[in-house]
C-alpha cells in the first residue's frame, strides 16, 4: 500500500514540473480565464528542429517550467494542421503569441532561444 | 604627410571595394553569384534564398540579415560579419570562414558540409541540427552555442562539447 502511495506522489511530482499543452484555441482561453492567467500560443511544427528543442529542453527547464505554470495556459498550434485565427502574423515558426482577455496578440516572441534567454523575454513581458 | 594618409585611404579602399553594379544586384534581385561583395553593408536585408556560392562577401557586414536556405557555397567568408543574423537551413559547403562573426546568429540546420573554418566566432549562436563534416573547429569559439542534435560527421575536429 505505501509503495502505491509512493508511486502516485511520485507521479503527481514529476507531473507538477511538466506544462501541459492545449490544442484548442477556445478551450484555451477558457481555461485561461477560469484560471486568471493568459494564454501563450506556440505554433509550431513536427519537423522544425528549433520547435522541437524548445519542447524538449526549453520547456523542461524548471525555472521556465514555473514561470510559464504561474503566468500561462499553453496552446500549441501545428503549421500544418492548424490554421492561426484571424488577426495573428508570423514571420516563421516557431513563434510565441501571448493573448490579451479578448483573445487577440498582445506580444510576441519569434523565434526559439536558450532556457535563460527566453525566460529574460519572457520576463520582459509582463 | 597628406599624400602618405592619401594613398593609404585609396589603398584601404581598393583592398575591400565590391563592385556597385553587384550590390545593386543584390538589393534588386537578391541573388548574386560569383559577385565582388567584398566589404559591402548588406546589415538588416532579407536574403532569404538568395544564391550567393562563389561570391566574394569577405569583410562584407551581414550582421542581423535575413538569409534564411541562402546558398554561400564556396563563397569566401573571411573577417565576415554575419552576427545576430538569422541563416537558417543556410547553406555553406566549402564555402571559406575564417574569423568569421556567427555571434548570435540563428544557423538551425546550416550545412558547413567541408567549409574552410578557422578562428570563427559561433558564441551564443543557435547550431541546432547544423551538419559539420570535414571541418576542423579547433581554433574556433563556441561558447553559449545551441549545439542541439548538431551533426558531426566524417573528419570534425575540435568537436565542441
Amino acid at each position: 500500500m505505501k509503495s502505491v502511495l509512493l508511486l502516485i506522489l511520485c507521479t503527481l511530482a514529476v507531473f507538477a514540473n511538466t506544462l501541459t499543452f492545449e490544442h484548442d484555441f477556445t478551450q484555451a482561453q477558457k481555461k485561461a480565464k477560469q484560471e486568471h492567467k493568459q494564454v501563450m500560443m506556440m505554433y509550431s511544427a513536427v519537423w522544425c528542429p528549433e520547435c522541437n528543442y524548445m519542447k524538449e529542453v526549453v520547456f523542461k527547464n524548471q525555472d521556465v517550467v514555473s514561470y510559464i505554470q504561474k503566468h500561462y495556459v499553453v496552446l500549441t498550434l501545428d503549421v500544418q494542421k492548424d490554421t492561426l485565427p484571424e488577426g495573428f502574423d508570423y514571420p516563421g515558426i516557431p513563434v510565441f503569441f501571448f493573448l490579451d482577455d479578448k483573445a487577440k496578440e498582445k506580444n510576441k516572441i519569434i523565434g526559439g532561444s536558450k532556457a535563460n534567454i527566453f525566460l529574460q523575454k519572457l520576463k520582459g513581458l509582463k | 604627410m597628406k599624400y602618405i594618409l592619401l594613398s593609404l585611404l585609396l589603398f584601404s579602399n581598393t583592398l575591400w571595394a565590391f563592385d556597385a553594379a553587384d550590390l545593386k544586384k543584390v538589393k534588386e534581385d537578391g541573388d548574386c553569384p560569383m559577385c565582388d561583395l567584398s566589404g559591402a553593408d548588406l546589415r538588416g536585408l532579407d536574403l532569404s534564398m538568395s544564391d550567393f556560392s562563389d561570391a566574394n562577401l569577405s569583410h562584407a557586414n551581414l550582421a542581423n540579415t535575413l538569409a534564411h536556405k541562402a546558398d554561400f557555397s564556396n563563397a569566401d567568408l573571411s573577417d565576415t560579419n554575419l552576427s545576430k543574423s538569422n541563416i537558417k537551413g543556410a547553406y555553406f559547403v566549402k564555402a571559406t570562414l575564417l574569423h568569421t562573426n556567427l555571434s548570435e546568429a540563428r544557423i538551425w540546420k546550416g550545412d558547413f558540409s567541408y567549409a574552410h573554418i578557422d578562428q570563427c566566432n559561433f558564441n551564443e549562436s543557435a547550431l541546432g541540427s547544423a551538419i559539420f563534416d570535414h571541418n576542423n573547429l579547433n581554433n574556433s569559439s563556441f561558447k553559449g552555442a545551441i549545439l542541439y542534435k548538431t551533426i558531426f560527421r566524417k573528419k570534425v575536429l575540435g568537436i565542441p562539447k
